[in-house]
């Protein structure tokens, strides 16, 4: 079997002590940034990204999909043991991963969740290496065309799909494209909106907006807004799980990753609609007796499906990345600014160009996985000292390592006054519910994007019917606009409904 | 304080402004840029250009919807939501100086200062009295104690340049 002897090659590359080292301090930086408030995978992995500079491609990758990874098993820690909602892909989990808590079984929860988090996270994995070369196969036939409105559903779905106001989500999609558009036009050399200014042609750097917007924003907003707020600290208990909890958890587990591996897979992201679907399923098919538990001392199937769900789509979310180059979320988006900084592109080409490199990293995550539940079950309580950090030292600490992702980058004192400024925006944003995740992706995939909207119509010689007449590209773009009007018919069409009854 | 007077909609407001202003701002650097399209049909003009008028047309609805009683489907703000601007100074001030000091000198004492100011004024932010010596020299201390180990480990051990106070990699 090819796709076997691949792995097992990739098993030896990843398995050097060299590869082994980087996993290992992936997963355990992966689960102290998720663990820790102010700072998860995305900032981490930005503030990092000066070590492309130095390190083999191979070998960061795996370093930062460890961090990737880790966060994930990190973030339910802090959703279970904290009592202020973190990221929202975690808020589920804290529902009801807080009220176990409060109910004394602290440590339940958290062994379900890292348990869920491994088991969904290797049978996605599975998933991954079964299916990204299928993928990536079918995917060297797709044209221009095709890649344009693949990366239209993702635009679409990060800004105007996923969050509270199309609206907002949108204005931070065009100002991601409008920081995408400074610096040379691929294919013209064409300068734009440079000033002049020689620092700007290469465009501004990945590091810059993404430290800018989440490490700097959420510092200064700390200190503006959070001061007064008092969080507290649920009781540790010991992490074990009774026979009552494997039978109520391993169902959920694998529900949940049913659930999740499938959305990771197209291009769509978020995981916000998978933890919830989860949960949803996980409260409607629990016995009479174990929904009593739902929303009061903590059902334990609350934790364990949304937990695996999350895992599943944050995995699966590498096959649109490695095999089609779309991002769908923060940390994606910022890793394939890494795949850029070492000049690889990742597509359909990836899996012959670079073989070896995306096997290493497939066979890592398998690695990977192992070394996170040894670093989250035993030594959990390791971690959750971590919460002890006092926000003053925290949020100053930050910055320090904000400094160093920013300067490293490009050896320039002028960019620390711009991560200033972009702080200062993210702050803005921050404060008024704008999302930053399209900024991120429409920044590094827009110019893609527009690269791929020439060529398809140049294809067409010059006209825009090209994506018409392709059958392929045709489909997506209904997909696109359907993911538009369809929820927004359903809210009209129910509000028509309710508006005569209310009367 | 001032902002007491202002009500949501009014810096609602000011933000769909903003947006226009950027909008406005591409719209003159786009006419700048060459529309030779080539075989393309769409030059390196034409992104350009309809970024700025979808900007525009999101600053406006801003504008409308802060006109007609704020922004739609907003979270809750934070329960202090009062903004603490004396921290917000001290932090800022700590992120100016370090970039203002860090190639004069060097990563290891810039970064310290950063931290110094911007750990004062989330203390001031928390309510904690920030008097005394003891607290900045601890401060410094752990600053200094992050600092230090971060700067080593990216020149000695990633090869990154940061900048020094000396030319030896160790301060």
């Amino acid at each position: 079997m090819d796709v076997w002897s691949q792995l097992i090659q990739g098993f030896v590359t990843a398995g050097t002590p060299v590869n082994l080292l980087w996993a290992f301090v992936g997963c355990a930086l992966g689960t102290a940034v998720g663990v820790l408030p102010g700072i998860g995978p995305a900032t981490a992995v930005a503030m990092l990204l000066p070590i492309t500079a130095k390190v083999d491609a191979t070998a960061s990758m795996i370093f930062f999909a460890g961090i990737y990874y880790g966060a994930m098993y990190g973030g339910s820690t802090t959703s279970i043991l904290l009592n202020t909602p973190g990221e929202t892909s975690s808020m589920v989990t804290a529902m009801e991963g807080n009220k176990m808590a409060k109910s004394g079984r602290a440590g339940a929860a958290l062994a379900t969740a890292a348990i869920g988090s491994f088991v969904a996270g290797t049978i996605a994995t599975i998933v991954v290496t079964l299916f990204a070369p299928v993928v990536a196969e079918f995917a060297v036939r797709l044209g221009p065309p095709e890649y344009f409105m693949l990366m239209l559903l993702a635009f679409t779905t990060v800004s105007a799909v996923l969050g509270q106001s199309t609206l907002r989500g949108l204005t931070s999609l065009f100002i991601g494209l409008a920081v995408g558009l400074i610096g040379l036009d691929q294919i013209t050399g064409q300068a734009r909106y440079t000033g002049g200014v020689p620092e700007l042609m290469d465009g501004i750097e990945i590091v810059l907006v993404a430290v800018g917007l989440f490490a700097v924003a959420e510092a200064l907003h700390a200190v503006l807004f959070e001061g007064k707020i008092v969080e507290s600290e649920n009781k540790m208990s010991r992490v074990t799980m009774t026979r009552n909890d494997w039978r109520r958890s391993i169902p959920a587990w694998l529900r949940g990753t049913a659930i999740g591996a499938p959305f990771g897979c197209i291009p769509a992201g978020g995981t916000e609609i998978p933890t919830f679907l989860s949960y949803a399923a996980e409260k409607k098919l629990a016995n009479e007796a174990d929904r009593a538990e739902f929303g009061r001392k903590g059902a334990i199937e609350g934790v364990a499906g949304p937990e695996a769900a999350n895992n599943a789509t944050v995995t699966t979310a590498l096959i649109p990345l490695l095999t089609l180059g779309i991002p769908v979320s923060n940390t994606t988006a910022i890793m394939l600014g890494a795949f850029q900084n070492y000049g690889i592109q990742p597509g359909p080409q990836l899996f012959s160009s670079s073989a070896a490199l995306v096997w290493a990293l497939i066979a890592s995550l398998y690695i990977g996985n192992v070394m996170l539940l040894v670093l989250n079950l035993p030594l959990v309580g390791l971690w959750v000292k971590l919460l002890k950090v006092p926000k003053p030292q925290l949020y100053a600490g930050i910055l320090i390592f904000a400094t160093v992702g920013a300067y490293g980058m490009r050896q320039s004192a002028f960019d620390l006054f711009l991560l200033y400024a972009i702080g200062v925006i993210g702050l803005i944003m921050r404060r008024f519910n704008f999302p930053t995740a399209p900024v991120v992706v429409g920044m590094i995939l827009g110019p893609l994007a527009e690269a791929q909207l020439r060529n398809a119509i140049s294809i067409g010689e010059g006209s825009p019917m090209v994506f018409l007449d392709r059958p392929m590209s045709l489909s997506i773009l209904v997909v696109v606009l359907s993911v538009l009007i369809l929820p927004r018919a359903v809210g009209w069409w129910q509000g028509r409904k309710a508006a005569p009854a209310a009367v | 304080m001032v902002q007491d007077k202002r009500t949501p909609s009014f810096l609602h407001a000011l933000v769909g402004l903003g947006v226009v202003a950027i909008a406005l701002g591409l719209a003159f650097g786009a006419v700048s840029i060459p529309s030779a399209a080539g075989y393309a049909g769409v030059g390196p003009n034409f992104l350009p250009w309809l970024v700025s008028g979808a900007l525009f047309l999101c600053g406006g609805f801003m504008l409308y919807e802060a006109r007609t009683g704020g922004f739609r489907h907003m979270e809750e703000g934070p329960p202090g939501d009062q903004p603490y601007w004396p921290g917000f100074v001290w932090m800022s001030a700590g992120l100016l100086a370090n970039a203002a000091l860090l190639t004069t000198i060097g990563f290891i004492f810039s970064c310290a200062l950063c931290f110094v100011l911007a750990a004062r004024g989330m203390r001031n932010a928390e309510g904690q009295s920030t008097g005394g010596l003891r607290t900045w020299v601890k401060d410094g201390v752990i600053g200094l104690l992050i600092a230090a180990p971060v700067y080593w480990m990216f020149t000695k051990f990633l090869a990154i340049n940061l900048p020094g106070l000396t030319q030896s990699g160790w301060l």
